[in-house]
């Protein structure tokens, strides 16, 4: 019965090879006819063969690997040896001998028997088939005869062999190839969207530096006709000032990031203030837009959660940002609970909402709402990047989800409550016992001449 | 002609715009209109109120007849409503320098305005020059 892997059915022994290897050594009919004469006296030796060949393999760890079966294994592989020898002078010398002979080399190449020691096994077998010989046949020109056959079938075994090892090379090189091309492909891909991102930031980072320089040359180049209208060009330099601020800092929190140079401050810390002292930062931006901001949290005994204050108010900042730049009218609702050990806080506007299919890529680096969208509101696309790197780091998670009201965006996200410190941060990991390690296949693990 | 010379400005980004129009009025003596709303465009350069046009290619939030109209598309539409000869300058980014000379030849601009801009002068320049070649 012949077994096929992977590797056969990608590489089939050609159907030529053998009959050209027997022609490129010269095998010939009268090879085949000296063999099977030979069979019978040689049958006898074959149990010393198997021995003498199997006090060899203890002498190389790396061959003895393989056998993790006991003397049930040792024994078998003794067997399968004597079968092999007697298959050597069998007399058919056809395609069936070669695929035989060929899937034994793929057993090897299975069991993770390397090439040298099969080399070097068969040359034990010749030497060993050898002295048979001379004590068989004592007068050198018959003996010669034989033996310059015989040779001629090792040689052969050993090519059979050896083509699936080169095969099973093949097949592993071109599956590295495959995974080098689809790595290259992702850097390629990588180094696109670093590219774009310089692109974005560097217009990102100008328009505000612009109107900071274009606002000024115009109060020096004397240009504002009062002093009012001066100051009020100061106000966009100033807000154009911060803006780029928020910027850099953005790039520089994920450049610290990304270098793993980001370290947190995880404390207990109290929600309440948390809330009352983020709420405000966007109180303004709301007034001005005529939203409603709704604190569903007032009133609500809210537990002690364990992050870092000033990023948890960054995050927290940055989701209320959002909400506010998005929603043209309605409202935006700050809810948290806590649940299964940790506290989930929830941002909601009734904005213009994030479409499904997007919902997931905007927490992804650079990753900003369809230009057309968001193009009026700026920003890096790295806010929402940040936000899930921190919070993560804090262990929690972040999300998104429509509004409740069938319009607009939800964001939550989760930090630990105090009363379990660290744990639901770091999930265990599961051990997986050695010894359930498979030993190789039994039975057909090690078989065939080594 | 005596007339002042008025100047339409399309540009999304708020502080940009402003930054155009105190330019061309302080430093130029230009009239400007600044709107992105594109029927208040063309009711301007119908009744022949509008000399020359300053137009950004992107535009995130100017629709037309329903769809978004980007700053070359709407070079063509202002150009073919407007009732006296219409100057324009299309205002590329940085980013957009190989594709120029495409986007010149599709809008049908008369020339194109290099952002960032934050000389008054270099922008007064551009303009005065276009209003004076005819």
């Amino acid at each position: 019965m012949v077994r096929r892997s992977l590797a056969d059915k990608e590489f089939p022994l050609e159907e030529s090879f053998f009959e050209e290897m027997k022609r490129y050594l010269g095998f010939s009919a009268e090879d085949a006819a000296l063999l099977q004469r030979l069979g019978p006296r040689m049958e006898k030796y074959f149990p010393e063969m198997a021995e003498r060949f199997y006090a060899q393999i203890p002498l190389h760890p790396n061959a003895f690997r393989v056998f993790t079966g006991g003397e049930a294994q040792v024994a078998r592989l003794k067997q399968t040896l004597q079968q092999w020898a007697r298959g050597l002078f069998a007399g058919a010398y056809d395609a069936a001998y070669a695929e035989e002979r060929y899937q034994i080399g793929h057993r090897h190449v299975r069991a993770g028997v390397e090439q040298k020691y099969i080399i070097s096994a068969m040359g034990i077998v010749r030497t060993f088939l050898s002295e048979c010989l001379l004590l068989e046949f004592p007068a050198s020109d018959e003996r010669l005869r034989y033996a310059h056959s015989l040779s001629k079938i090792l040689d052969l075994d050993l090519n059979l062999i050896c083509e699936s090892y080169m095969h099973a090379t093949m097949h592993g090189l071109r599956s590295l190839n495959q995974q080098l091309e689809r790595a290259n492909e992702d850097l390629a891909e990588a180094s696109r969207t670093k590219n774009e991102f310089l692109a974005h930031i560097s217009h990102e980072l100008r328009t505000p530096l612009n109107s900071i320089l274009g606002f000024t040359k115009l109060i020096l180049d004397g240009l504002c006709k009062t002093p009012a209208e001066e100051r009020e060009l100061l106000r966009d330099v100033f807000a154009s000032a911060q803006h780029l601020l928020s910027l850099v800092n953005d790039l520089l929190d994920i450049g610290r990031i990304e270098a793993g140079r980001m370290s947190l401050h995880v404390e207990e810390i109290d929600v309440r203030h948390l809330f009352d002292s983020t709420l405000p930062l966007v109180a303004i931006q709301v007034v001005e837009k005529q939203l409603e901001l709704r604190d569903e949290t007032l009133g609500v005994k809210l537990p002690r959660i364990r992050a870092d204050e000033v990023r948890l108010r960054q995050v927290l900042l940055n989701l209320l940002s959002n909400a506010v730049k998005f929603t043209a009218k309605g409202s935006i609702t700050l809810r948290a609970r806590a649940e299964e050990g940790f506290l989930r806080i929830e941002v909601e506007d009734t904005g213009m909402g994030i479409p499904v299919h997007l919902r997931g890529a905007v927490f992804h680096k650079f990753v900003q709402v369809p230009a057309g969208q968001s193009r009026r509101t700026g920003g890096t696309g790295l806010g929402l990047a940040i936000s899930r790197r921190l919070v993560e780091m804090m262990g929690g998670q972040i999300g998104i989800e429509g509004g409740s009201s069938g319009r607009g965006t939800c964001v939550w996200l989760t930090v630990p409550l105090a009363e379990q410190p660290a744990k639901a941060s770091v999930p265990e990991r599961e051990s997986v016992p050695a010894s359930t390690r498979s030993a190789g296949e039994p039975g057909g693990g090690v078989s065939g001449p080594v | 002609m005596s007339k002042l010379r008025r100047i339409l400005i399309v540009e999304d980004h708020a502080l940009v715009a402003k930054f155009y129009r105190l330019a061309l009025e302080r430093a130029g003596g230009y009239a400007c209109l600044v709107t992105e709303d594109v029927p208040e465009m063309l009711r301007e350069v119908e009744a022949g109120r509008v000399d020359l046009a300053v137009l950004d290619v992107s535009l995130s939030e100017t629709e037309w007849e329903g769809k978004p109209i980007d700053g070359v598309s709407l070079a063509r539409l202002l150009r073919e409503r407007s009732a006296r000869p219409l100057r324009i300058l299309l205002a590329t980014a940085h980013a957009m320098a190989g594709d120029r000379e495409k986007l010149l030849a599709a809008s049908g601009a008369d020339d194109y305005l290099e952002k960032p801009v934050y000389e008054a002068g270099q922008l007064v320049g551009k303009v005065e020059r276009l209003l004076s070649s005819h």
